[in-house]
């Protein structure tokens, strides 16, 4: 930082003395190079603002000192196009991962309705058939179709939980809070764990940001009960000001650091956590709960 | 001032030359210092290809008028290897450093239009305009 800081300050003073296109091209090459090496668009305005009172700390006349004011401006702006392109490259990047956000949640749609309607309607026929075979069969093979009619009766179900956690009809039909209550007590079913939900929110809010906090509450609470062996989790939506806070909180055995909660849970969890919620503008912070356990708290704007 | 002008790249003092060009049709043009940077920038970005992949090459920087709006036209052009897979090379950090959006993708991120032809063997020509809007 030093480094640049010194080379900054003497282009900055070549253009000053002698404004000249060579110097300009100092500055943005300069500019690019803090860009390559980490450095954001502060760290440039206060090497910048360094530079300049360098350059003031000098006996000025006044023209002198007017043409410095002047010649900064240009030299800053220099420095900070290739940042302008980074940021411009950013946003794009975002509206792409919004439009894959879209995509994905299509894709969702696509298979919870395969599974909900396509594949219950093809083990109901199942069903029918059986029972239809089971009347012309000797009584003592009765008992065996009986217990291929468990089975099937248990696919059942499982498909319709699995549709059920990738496009809950309710969060259309009933908005979030339903969803959510919903998702507590399927979690309560299938793993034991107990989740308390509260929500207070002004309003609906729109499909994205439902779906999203719907699948990160889902994310966080199967890894509470598959991993943390917490007893309790909790989940807890609210609006404050323009932005949705969203906290699913559990007193598991919580995280060694984040590359750990990964690690757990191959493939997505907290990295698509961050996708999803990053896509909305939103950020993401994972911590220890007050005693023990896991925070994961989300929070998206919603004026975006 | 001339309406077009031509400079060939064969090191970094052209380079130089070339902005500084681009700079003042830029101004003439009408843009503000903001686009004026910009515009400076692509041709910064084109120019530095030039010299890392082809050693030599042209700019050639035009005024454009078209009814009320006037704006920059860039061309950039060389004889050098070319370029076998343009949507890659169009790909955010495949040849920039780190995937910064800069290099080819930013620069089409700051002109109103981007085109490159390339053929293996005979050269890139990257061909770009910025429009000016009188009021954003």
């Amino acid at each position: 930082m030093e480094k640049v800081d010194e080379r900054y300050q003497a282009a900055l003073l070549e253009y000053v003395t002698a404004p000249k296109e060579v110097a300009l091209l100092g500055g943005y090459d300069l500019g690019r190079g803090a860009l390559g090496d980490g450095l954001g668009v502060l760290d440039m305005a206060s090497i910048h603002s360094r530079a300049v009172a360098a350059a003031l700390d000098r006996p000025l006349d006044h023209e002198e000192r007017a043409r410095l004011l002047n010649a900064q401006t240009a030299f800053f702006m220099e420095a900070l196009s290739p940042f302008e392109m980074a940021h411009r490259a950013f946003r794009d990047a975002n509206t792409m991962l919004r439009r894959l956000n879209d995509m994905l949640e299509g894709q969702a749609k696509r298979i919870a309705y395969a599974l909900h309607s396509e594949a219950g309607q093809l083990l109901a026929s199942v069903h029918f058939a059986l029972a239809e075979a089971g009347r012309e069969l000797p009584p003592e093979k009765t008992e065996q179709l009986g217990k291929v009619r468990e089975v099937l009766t248990e696919i059942e179900e499982r498909l319709r939980n699995l549709s059920h956690e990738l496009r809950p009809p309710v969060l259309e039909d009933l908005g979030l809070s339903a969803a959510l209550a919903l998702l507590a007590q399927s979690v309560y079913s299938r793993f034991g764990l107990p989740v308390i939900v509260s929500v207070s929110l002004k309003g609906d809010l729109p499909a994205p940001i439902e779906n999203t906090i719907y699948r990160v509450a889902q994310e966080a609470l199967t890894n509470a009960a598959r991993h943390a062996e917490a007893d309790q989790a909790e989940i807890h939506l609210r609006q404050v000001q323009q932005k949705i806070i969203c906290s699913v909180r559990d007193d598991g055995v919580g995280f060694d650091d984040s590359a750990a909660f990964k690690k757990n849970r191959p493939g997505l969890g907290l990295t698509e956590i961050k996708e999803r919620v990053g896509a909305l503008g939103g950020v993401v912070r994972l911590g220890p709960n007050k005693n023990c356990g896991t925070n994961l708290t989300i929070e998206i704007p919603l004026d975006m | 001032m001339r309406r077009e002008v031509r400079v060939t790249i064969g090191s970094p003092a052209d380079i130089v030359e070339a902005r500084q060009h681009g700079r003042e049709l830029a101004i003439l043009a009408g843009f503000s210092i903001c686009d004026s940077t910009l515009i400076t920038t692509a041709i910064s970005e084109m120019s530095r290809n030039i010299l890392e992949y082809a050693n030599n090459g042209e700019v050639v920087i035009s005024l454009l008028k078209n009814g009320i709006k006037s704006g920059v036209k860039i061309v950039v052009s060389d004889q050098g290897p070319g370029i076998a897979d343009i949507p890659q090379v169009m790909q955010d950090g495949y040849s920039s450093r780190k995937g910064m959006g800069i290099g080819l993708p930013g620069t089409k991120r700051l002109m109103d239009e981007f085109e490159i032809r390339s053929r293996i063997g005979s050269g890139t020509t990257v061909t770009m305009k910025k429009w000016n809007r009188w009021k954003r």
